[in-house]
C-alpha cells in the first residue's frame, strides 16, 4: 500500500513536469496563433485585440502559473477555435482512441503470444525463422504504408471493409446486439475497427513476439523445467503452466509500454483511417495552432501512460509474489 | 480437472445458444427514390480534407466551413460559374450613386425554424460583421460600409464611406437569423440555421457533418434528401475511399499523382477547372539584393513555368502570367511576362554588376557572391518541390540559393515582419480583381509584405475599387498587372487548379471556380 502511495506521489510530480514541459514547448515554438487563426486578411489591430482577449499578451510565467492553476482544478482552458472547454473536447475523442488501442492490443496479443511461444519452443526450425521474419517486417514497416496497403487490399480490391471512419462505439453496439439479439450492430461496428486496429496492432505484435520468444527461451532453459520434463509432465503443461507463467513478467512490462505506445502511435493510424480520436485531434490542433487543445490532448495521453505504468507495477505483484516483499 | 472441463463445456454450449438466438439483419432499410425507372440513393457522401471550424457564416473563414455554410445559408447574391453576381435573397438591386446600394429582398423566404427573413436580419448580419468586437474574418472585406439602413421589411440600403466596386461580389456571405443570434450569439457556430437548401442535422466533430433537405426551400426542394460530409484527412485515403465506393465525391486539395491516376479511370469523372487562386514568388523590396530590379528580372528569366506545371503539378495547376486569374472576368492574356532564358538572365545580372570573376560558378559583385534565400512553408509538398527545383535552376545559373522551409505560422509571421528575401506562397478566394491586387500591391496595405511602392499603382488600385463599370475596371486591372509584372513586384508562377473527382453515378454537379457546393441541390447518385 505504501508503495502504491509512493508511486502515486511520483505520478503527480511526473504530471507536473509534463505540464510545464508541454506548455513551455508550445510557448517557445515560433508562430503566432492569432495570425494563423485570423487569417491573412487580418489587420494588426484585430490581431492585438485577439491576443488581449485570449490572454496571450501576458508574460510566460503569468501564463504558465495560470495554466497550472487551471490544470489542478481540472480546467484545461478553452479552445481558441471552437470556444469549447478543452476537457470536453478531449474527453469526447478519448473513447475512440481507447477503443482502437485496446482492440489493437488484443490483436497484437492474439498474434504475438502463439507465435512467440512457438518460435521459442521450435527454436532454430523453419517455424522460428518464419516467426522472426514476421517480427522483423512488422517492426520495420511504417504504419501509414501498411494502412494504405490494407485499404488497397480490403476496401478497393475485395471491397469488404470500409476504408475510413468509425461506426457506433463497440460497447454501445454490443449492448444493442445483446438487447435486440441482432448481430448486425456489433458486426457493423467492428467492420470499421478491423483495418485501423490491424494496422496499429501489427507493429506491436511484432515487438511483443520478440519479447515473448526471448522470455520463453530463457525460462525453458531453467532447471525446474528440466525437472518437470523428467517427471513426465506433458509438454503443453510445461510450456503453458510452468514456463509461460514465469516468462510473463517481462512480457507484462512490454505490454504495458506497448499500450502506451499504441495510444500515442494511434496519431498516424487515426489520420490515415480518419478515426476520430485524440491523435487526430492533436494533429488538427497543431496545424491550427490551437495551443490549449494540443496541451490538453498531450496531457491526457501522458496521464494515461503514467496510469498504465502504475497498473503494470501493481500487476507485477499479482503475477509474482516474490516482488511483493 | 474433470469438473473444470464440464464447466467449460456448459459455457460454450450457452454461448452457442445465445448466438443461435441472434438474428442478423439491417434494421434500417435503405430508402431510395425512384425516378423514371432509375433509382437514386437518398444520400450524397462527400469527402473533405479537414473538419469545419465554425458554421456561423459570419465567422467561417476556412474552406470546409464554407462548403457547409454555402448550402445552409443564402447571401444577398450568389456568384455564378463566371464569378458574376446573380440574385439570391436580393431579387434586384440599385446603385443610385456610388456610395449607395439598395437591395430588394425576396419575400416569403423562411429560415429553417419557420421564421420569415426580413430586412432586420440583413441589417443585423452586417452590423455584427462590422462590429470589431465580434471578430468576423470578413470585417476587412466590408470595411467601406458606413451603415446599413432598413427602408422597409424587404428593402435595405447600404451606405458606403467610399466608392467600393468589389462589394457586390462579397455579398455572397450568408444572412443569419437575428431572432436566434441575438439570444445566443454562439449557437450558430455549432448549430447553423439559415434559409438555404439544406438544413443542419448533426456534427460529429472530426468525423462527419450531416445536412438534410429543406423541403420549404424557396427555389425548390433539393433532389437528394441527405448530404453528408465525411472528414478524411489523408489525401490518399480520400481517393481510396472514393474508389472503394465509400464516398461519392471529393475535391481539391488532392495530390497531383492521384489526380493523374484518376484521369485514366473510367468509373470516375475528373473535372478540372481554373480556380480562384495563384501561387507566386514574393520579392522583398527592402532587401538590398532583391531591391535591384535587374536581379528580380534575372530571376524571372530563370523560371520555367511550363516545367513546374507539368512536372510537379502534373498539369493540375497551369502556368500563370499575372495576378489576374483566368476564371475571372478581369482576366487579360495580353500582359508582358518573362520567358525562360538563362542567357537573358546572365546579361541582366551583368548589367546589375554581377559577374563570376573568381570562376566558382557563382556571380559576384565587389568580391561578394550573390546569394539569395528562397523560403516557403512545409504544409504543401508541391511548393517544397518547386523551391527545390528553383534552387537548382538558380544555382546552376550563378545565383547561389538557400532554401528554408518552416511551417505556416512561422512562415507567415516572417512574411509579415519582412524577414525574407524571396518567398513562394499563394493567394486564394480571388473573386474580384481588387482582392488579387489591392491588398498585395497598394503601398498602404498590411499584406504588401515586400513593401512594394509605386504611386501610380496606388492610384490605379484606388480607381479600380471605386469605379463600378466592369469594362473600365478590366482596363485598370490590366494596367496594374502590366506594371507589377514589369517591375517584378510578384512573379506569379501558377494559376491554382480546382479539381473535382466523383463517381460516374453522381449526376447533376456543376463545378464553380470558387469550389462552391451550391449545385449539390441538383445532384443525384444512381443506385
Amino acid at each position: 500500500m505504501k508503495k502504491i502511495m509512493n508511486k502515486l506521489l511520483q505520478l503527480i510530480l511526473v504530471l507536473l513536469g509534463i505540464t510545464i514541459l508541454v506548455f513551455s514547448l508550445l510557448y517557445l515554438i515560433p508562430g503566432d496563433p492569432a495570425v494563423t487563426l485570423l487569417g491573412q486578411d487580418a489587420t494588426q489591430e484585430e490581431i492585438n485585440r485577439f491576443k488581449e482577449q485570449m490572454g496571450l499578451n501576458a508574460s510566460y510565467l503569468e501564463q504558465l502559473t495560470k495554466y497550472i492553476a487551471g490544470v489542478v482544478q481540472g480546467d484545461l482552458g478553452k479552445s481558441y477555435i471552437q470556444n469549447e472547454s478543452v476537457v470536453d473536447i478531449v474527453l469526447s475523442t478519448l473513447p475512440a482512441t481507447l477503443e482502437l488501442a485496446i482492440v489493437a492490443l488484443i490483436i497484437a496479443l492474439l498474434i504475438a503470444i502463439p507465435i512467440g511461444i512457438l518460435s521459442a519452443v521450435k527454436r532454430g526450425t523453419w517455424i522460428d525463422y518464419l516467426g522472426m521474419i514476421f517480427a522483423q517486417i512488422g517492426v520495420s514497416m511504417p504504419v501509414f504504408w501498411l494502412g494504405l496497403l490494407l485499404i488497397l487490399g480490403f476496401s478497393i480490391h475485395l471491397n469488404i471493409l470500409p476504408s475510413f471512419g468509425r461506426g457506433d462505439p463497440v460497447v454501445e453496439a454490443l449492448l444493442k446486439t445483446i438487447t435486440t439479439g441482432n448481430l448486425y450492430y456489433i458486426f457493423e461496428s467492428l467492420k470499421y475497427l478491423i483495418l485501423p486496429a490491424l494496422a496499429l496492432g501489427l507493429m506491436s505484435a511484432a515487438f511483443i513476439t520478440r519479447m515473448v520468444r526471448a522470455a520463453m527461451l530463457e525460462v525453458l532453459q531453467m532447471d525446474y523445467v528440466r525437472t518437470a520434463d523428467a517427471k513426465g509432465v506433458s509438454d503443453s503443461i510445461i510450456i503453458l503452466k510452468h514456463a509461460f507463467r514465469n516468462a510473463l513478467i517481462p512480457i507484462v512490462t512490454i505490454i504495458g509500454l506497448q499500450f502506451g505506445n499504441l495510444l500515442g502511435g494511434a496519431i498516424v493510424t487515426e489520420t490515415i483511417f480518419a478515426w476520430p480520436g485524440v491523435g487526430r485531434l492533436i494533429i488538427t490542433a497543431i496545424s491550427q495552432r490551437d495551443f490549449t487543445v494540443v496541451q490538453g490532448g498531450v496531457l491526457v495521453i501522458a496521464f494515461l501512460f503514467a496510469i498504465i505504468n502504475l497498473i503494470v507495477d501493481v500487476l507485477y505483484t499479482l503475477i509474482n509474489p516474490r516482488i511483493r516483499s | 480437472m474433470m469438473k473444470e472441463k464440464v464447466k467449460l463445456l456448459f459455457v460454450m454450449l450457452f454461448a452457442v445458444a445465445v448466438l443461435a438466438a441472434c438474428s442478423f439483419s439491417n434494421p434500417e432499410e435503405n430508402t431510395s427514390s425512384e425516378n423514371g425507372g432509375t433509382s437514386f440513393k437518398n444520400e450524397i457522401k462527400i469527402g473533405l480534407d479537414v473538419d469545419a471550424t465554425k458554421l456561423d457564416t459570419r465567422l467561417a473563414s476556412d474552406s470546409s466551413s464554407k462548403r457547409v455554410t454555402e448550402v445552409v445559408y443564402n447571401g444577398l447574391i450568389r456568384l455564378n460559374t463566371n464569378l458574376e453576381p446573380t440574385p439570391d435573397l436580393a431579387e434586384s438591386w440599385e446603385n443610385p450613386d456610388e456610395l449607395t446600394w439598395i437591395f430588394n429582398l425576396r419575400e416569403g423566404v423562411k429560415f429553417h425554424d419557420g421564421e420569415v427573413l426580413t430586412a432586420e436580419d440583413v441589417k443585423y448580419t452586417f452590423d455584427t460583421i462590422l462590429d470589431p468586437a465580434f471578430q468576423s474574418n470578413s470585417l476587412a472585406l466590408f470595411s467601406p460600409i458606413k451603415s446599413v439602413e432598413i427602408v422597409d421589411d424587404y428593402k435595405v440600403q447600404f451606405n458606403l464611406s467610399q466608392a467600393y466596386a468589389p462589394l457586390l461580389s462579397y455579398l455572397e456571405i450568408g444572412i443569419v437569423p437575428k431572432h436566434i443570434a441575438e439570444v445566443d450569439s454562439e449557437s450558430l457556430i455549432t448549430k447553423p440555421i439559415g434559409t438555404g437548401p439544406y438544413k443542419f442535422d448533426s456534427w460529429d466533430k472530426n468525423s462527419k457533418i450531416v445536412l438534410t433537405a429543406n423541403k420549404e426551400y424557396y427555389a425548390g426542394t433539393p433532389k437528394t434528401e441527405k448530404l453528408t460530409y465525411f472528414i478524411i484527412p489523408d489525401n490518399s485515403t480520400r481517393v481510396a475511399s472514393l474508389e472503394s465506393g465509400d464516398i461519392d465525391f471529393i475535391h481539391s486539395p488532392l495530390s497531383a499523382s492521384d489526380v493523374e491516376r484518376m484521369r485514366g479511370n473510367n468509373d470516375f469523372i475528373t473535372e478540372e477547372k481554373e480556380g480562384v487562386g495563384y501561387t507566386y514568388l514574393n520579392f522583398n523590396m527592402k532587401n538590398e539584393k532583391t531591391a535591384d530590379l535587374k536581379v528580380r528580372q534575372a530571376i524571372s528569366h530563370l523560371i520555367d513555368k511550363e516545367t513546374i506545371s507539368s512536372a510537379i503539378y502534373r498539369g493540375m495547376d497551369k502556368p500563370a502570367k499575372s495576378p489576374l486569374v483566368p476564371s475571372s472576368w478581369a482576366y487579360s492574356d495580353d500582359v508582358p511576362d518573362f520567358e525562360y532564358s538563362p542567357e537573358k538572365a546572365k546579361e541582366l545580372l551583368k548589367e546589375a554588376g554581377y559577374e563570376d570573376t573568381n570562376g566558382d560558378g557563382i556571380v559576384d559583385k565587389n568580391g561578394v557572391n550573390l546569394e539569395i534565400e528562397l523560403a516557403t512553408h512545409t504544409e504543401d509538398p508541391n511548393r517544397i518541390q518547386v523551391v527545390e527545383y528553383l534552387q537548382n535552376e538558380f544555382s546552376k545559373n550563378g545565383i547561389k540559393t538557400r532554401v528554408t522551409t518552416t511551417e505556416w505560422s512561422t512562415f507567415s509571421n516572417n512574411m509579415m515582419e519582412g524577414k525574407y528575401e524571396v518567398a513562394l506562397l499563394g493567394w486564394l478566394n480571388l473573386f474580384d480583381p481588387d482582392r488579387a491586387t489591392y491588398n498585395q500591391f497598394h503601398s498602404s496595405s498590411g499584406n504588401n509584405y515586400g513593401k512594394y511602392n509605386n504611386p501610380k499603382v496606388d492610384a490605379l488600385l484606388e480607381e479600380g475599387r471605386e469605379n463600378s463599370e466592369q469594362a473600365k475596371r478590366k482596363e485598370i486591372y490590366k494596367e496594374v498587372a502590366t506594371i507589377v509584372n514589369e517591375e517584378v513586384a510578384y512573379n506569379v508562377l501558377l494559376y491554382q487548379g480546382y479539381v473535382v473527382i466523383h463517381s460516374k453515378k453522381l449526376i447533376g454537379f456543376e463545378s464553380s471556380p470558387n469550389g462552391s457546393f451550391y449545385s449539390m441541390v441538383n445532384v443525384q447518385v444512381e443506385n
